[in-house]
């Protein structure tokens, strides 16, 4: 397995991988990464406009979500952010600190957003070239 | 002035007559304090002649007439000094005499330029000195006692001071009152001093209520919220003295300090520990969650390498692997323990624990480990109670770390577990286990640091054998906290060591006890997973061959999740397997099919209806299918949570194969089915209900309205057969008759559990008399957790009989099993066919594995 770096956690992702018929033909993993990106774009897009209507408790809803698929495949740094924008939805920081200014929280979630989108780019080029569908 | 007590008759009286004639009874003295002349009025208060005074010395005089005490003396003195030196009249404080009355000295100086002539002092005489009692050094020369503490009372700042009469209305005002209170002394002197008390504290009459225990108990102190003049509130410390004058009450004394600042100094330090408190808990929460996670992913990884085809020597390294991956784990649970036992986060939970069963299984599992030159032996006191209340996962913990330890040091010989009671008193058992290995010993020098945290006896052992040197620490305070303690001595037989602890636990009162555990049962999950990883492949592969047959409902919401949950599933060999993507359409496929599936894996936070309210809407229908919780976040409530809700287990997400293997198997393999275990289970409360409890009436009937309340309504043919009018009490008598009628079971087609054509559907009315627990978890031991955990133990003894060892038997029956010594060649297989009574009861003999 490549090494994907902090993108991924490995021990995670290669579980994914085993489930597949065999390392040439990744009928399991393959469409099942690409159907996380699609989530994650979807998702983005919800949250975007949930930004902008600021309806935090939306973005906690959507962060938590794709928090989950996030992890299940091992993407931490995805789910990080994700942990990020559910937190400042909840109005909380990252420790559970309570965080009372809501534009604090928005300015949080649109940075961490903003965070994801780019990590989940990158993330995207390592797997196709990874499942060779560049 | 030197014509002694002349008469001359002139046109200006002599001043020596006018002195002889003053109202005042005086004296004269000359510069050195003798007395040169004394007035009429003065011979005659005092009863004396001339003669008896001209010429004395005045302090000797004074000492011989009046007797006062030297320091009431020392106030003359003083007061003469002082006149003397500042030129100008001083009066004395009072002298008591023993005559019941007091006298003080008006002190008069005469110079002429610097040179001082006479003296003359005025006497007058006065009631003894109220502040006599009082010690007299506090008091300052030049002032009255009463006068200084009048002073001293009425500048006090900080502290109002002020006294009320008997029934509470003020009567004196100081400035610190007036500063503390804002209330004037002419606004306030008269009020009650129940209008500094809030609405709350005169809701519950207080004020009143601290006058009366003043009375009683002659003061009263309190710490509570005071309203000043303007409505603001501060924080007093209240003082509330009883005042006497002669044996009469007269009122109170009040003293009200401000302690606002030290309040809310108070509260400031408090909300910073408590926010301590909290970050160190998620600290250590986040960190087993983020180690761990990646941990089990990499040993998953490890066990499914090893599952694949690998030459000999792949296999070598990727079970070193393994093995390393292991060792890292335990490290890190033991540091996470440490830590939590360090801060004091640590609690011990109270729960059913059977001694004996623990043993049992921790040598079992350790006996797996353990080279064919070693053999273990067994030897449990016929003392030993069955079942008593502590912390079984502790206890177990504690054991499974010492006899791990023998084993870990023994190459050769024998390793002894025994258990029995050291002591027992009314309500407690303090239980010793020991553990004796011909192992490789302990050097004297390093005994003294076994129990010392981080301390490992030997830098070379430690590269032999792997550790943190945190395990008998972490025991140690286990222990503590179970009350016991722990300690070594070197096995005087042979070469080895002799590892002893204590741990007390409470003796089990009653049945309703027993009862009130059973919904807790459900934590021997805990244990299930503390199999050894070795096992995890033979799991997994018992797992395999009934998976094809079962069936599982996974309700997820996140398509990626399902996709995954799916993919791992199928991989174990499941291949019925229901999707559900919230609560709401997985009650409705569970309420719609209630026998079709063996488990359901259950997401928590989804829309709609999330994974809590879908349990309990599931228990609620009746339905006692093994639901497993799925939660991203291992943090402690969660799991509670869960269990709160009707669930039976957790699985922390991201899901780990392993992990899933171990639940899976413990529900799918271990666990009875529980469609045919609610039946049996009916069968055997009866069962004890007739034949233990009959002499228990009150137990019974406690049994009774727990878990048979539900009367049938959709019995069986014979059972409605026998229904009666006394159906229509759910409470009713105790016995197998009417037992029969109350139990709503629709018994399962067939013996083999994979077809359920009937419904197991009891009655919603039973849910909330019994606790939504598995009923086998009721059961007696064929199970293996029971065992693992040493929950409770009921042995079955003969037919359907049930004998239960719980009450004030103290485990002296004649059918307990425990009594024997040197039990068995522990099974190392998990055989749910064979009881415990089976393995308990064999020939004592030496366990060769």
């Amino acid at each position: 397995m490549p090494d994907f770096g902090d993108h991924v956690d490995n021990g995670i992702f290669s579980q994914i991988l085993e489930m597949d018929e065999s390392d040439h033909d990744r009928d399991f993993s393959e469409p099942l990464v690409t159907n996380f990106f699609e989530q994650a774009e979807d998702t983005f897009e919800k949250m975007d406009r949930a930004l902008a209507a600021r309806d935090l408790n939306e973005l906690s809803t959507l962060g938590h979500f794709l928090k989950g698929s996030s992890a299940t495949l091992g993407f931490n740094k995805i789910r990080d952010s994700c942990q990020v924008v559910q937190q400042y939805g909840h109005k909380l920081t990252v420790d559970g600190v309570s965080e009372p200014d809501e534009n604090i929280c928005l300015k949080k979630i649109a940075e961490a957003l903003q965070t994801a989108k780019v990590d989940t780019a990158e993330l995207e080029k390592q797997m196709k070239r990874f499942f060779g569908t560049e | 002035m030197h014509d002694h007590g002349g008469g001359n008759a002139s046109a200006h009286p002599d001043i020596g007559l006018l002195f002889d004639l003053s109202p005042l009874p005086s004296l004269i003295l000359s510069p050195s304090w003798r007395i040169t002349r004394a007035s009429a009025r003065f011979l005659n208060e005092w009863h004396l002649s001339a003669e008896a005074c001209i010429g004395q010395e005045l302090l000797p005089f004074v000492q011989n007439q009046l007797s006062p005490s030297p320091v009431h003396l020392k106030f003359l003195t003083t007061a003469i000094d002082d006149a003397i030196a500042a030129r100008a009249e001083r009066t004395s404080m009072p002298m008591n005499t023993r005559r019941s009355v007091s006298w003080r000295a008006r002190v008069i100086p005469y110079f002429k330029g610097d040179e001082l002539l006479a003296i003359i002092t005025e006497w007058q005489e006065g009631p003894l000195s109220q502040l006599n009692l009082i010690k007299d050094e506090e008091v300052q020369p030049g002032l009255s006692t009463d006068e200084a503490f009048r002073i001293l009372v009425q500048a006090v700042k900080d502290y109002a001071i002020f006294l009320l009469d008997t029934s509470g209305h003020i009567a004196t005002w100081n400035t610190g009152a007036e500063l503390l209170k804002g209330y004037r002394r002419d606004e306030i002197v008269g009020k009650h001093f129940s209008v500094f008390y809030g609405k709350e504290d005169l809701d519950i009459k207080k004020p009143e209520m601290e006058l009366e225990i003043c009375m009683r108990d002659g003061r009263v102190e309190d710490e509570g919220w005071r309203y000043r003049k303007d409505g603001s509130r501060f924080w007093a410390n209240v003082v509330i003295t009883a005042v006497y004058k002669d044996g009469v009450h007269v009122g109170f004394g009040k003293v009200t300090r401000d302690l606002t600042e030290r309040k809310s100094a108070e509260s400031r330090l408090i909300s910073a520990y408590e926010e301590s408190e909290k970050l160190k808990s998620d600290f250590l929460a986040n960190m087993s969650h983020e180690i761990r996670t990646p941990m089990h992913g990499m040993l998953s990884a490890c066990a499914l390498l090893l599952d694949t085809t690998l030459s000999p020597r792949q296999r070598d390294i990727v079970g070193i692997m393994d093995e390393s991956g292991q060792v890292l784990l335990q490290v890190i649970n033991d540091i996470l323990d440490y830590s939590k036992l360090a801060s004091g986060s640590f609690s011990i939970h109270s729960d059913i624990v059977g001694i004996t069963s623990i043993v049992t299984s921790v040598v079992r599992s350790v006996q797996t480990t353990l080279p064919p030159s070693v053999h273990f032996e067994l030897f449990l006191a016929p003392d030993l109670p069955r079942s008593v209340q502590g912390d079984p996962l502790r206890y177990r913990q504690i054991l499974h770390n010492i006899v791990g330890n023998a084993a870990k040091f023994t190459e050769k010989g024998c390793i002894r577990v025994r258990a029995g009671v050291q002591r027992e008193d009314h309500d407690s058992y303090v239980v010793m286990t020991e553990v004796t290995d011909t192992g490789i010993g302990i050097p004297e020098v390093a005994a003294a640091g076994l129990f010392t945290p981080f301390t490992q006896f030997d830098a070379t052992t430690t590269k032999q054998y792997k550790g943190t040197g945190l395990g008998l620490s972490i025991a140690k305070s286990l222990t503590e906290l179970m009350g016991g303690s722990i300690g070594y001595r070197p096995n005087p037989e042979r070469h080895g060591s002799i590892f002893w602890f204590t741990a007390r636990f409470k003796k089990i009162k009653s049945l309703g006890q027993i009862q009130d555990w059973k919904s807790k049962l459900i934590r021997k999950g805990d244990a299930m997973l503390a199999i050894p990883e070795a096992d995890v492949v033979s799991l997994r592969r018992e797992l395999a061959e009934v998976a094809p047959v079962k069936s599982l409902l996974l309700v997820e919401d996140n398509i990626i999740n399902q996709k995954v949950m799916l993919g791992l599933l199928r991989s174990l060999g499941f291949k019925n397997i229901a999707l559900a993507s919230n609560g709401s359409e997985a009650v409705n496929m569970v309420r719609n099919k209630p026998a079709a599936y063996d488990i359901v894996l259950m997401d928590i936070n989804m829309p709609i209806m999330d994974g809590h309210q879908a349990s309990r809407a599931i228990r609620d229908a009746g339905i006692r299918v093994p639901i497993v919780a799925m939660t991203a976040y291992a943090l402690k409530g969660d799991r509670e949570r869960c269990l709160e809700h009707g669930m039976n287990d957790y699985i922390p997400k991201p899901v780990d194969k392993k992990y899933l293997i171990k639940v899976l198997g413990k529900w799918l393999l271990h666990m009875k089915d529980y469609r045919k275990a609610f039946d049996e289970q009916m069968n055997k409360l009866r069962g004890y209900e007739t034949l233990t409890l009959a002499p228990k009436g009150n137990m019974a009937d406690r049994l009774q309205q727990l878990s048979l309340t539900v009367r049938d309504q959709e019995s069986t043919p014979d059972a409605s057969d026998k229904k009666t009018g006394e159906e229509t009490n759910p409470l009713k008598s105790h016995g197998t008759q009417s037992s029969d009628e109350t139990i709503n079971i629709v018994k399962p087609t067939s013996e083999s559990g994979y077809q359920h054509a009937s419904s197991v559907v009891s009655s919603p009315r039973f849910e909330p008399l019994l606790p939504p627990v598995q009923p086998e978890m009721l059961d007696s031991f064929p199970d293996l957790d029971l065992q693992a955990t040493g929950d409770i133990i009921i042995t079955s003894t003969h037919g359907s009989h049930i004998s239960v060892e719980a009450a004030d038997s103290g485990g002296d029956t004649g059918t307990s099993t425990s009594g024997t010594t040197a039990t068995t060649p522990l099974d190392p297989t998990f055989d749910s066919e064979k009881g415990s009574d089976d393995v308990a009861h064999r020939d004592p003999s030496t366990l060769q594995p």
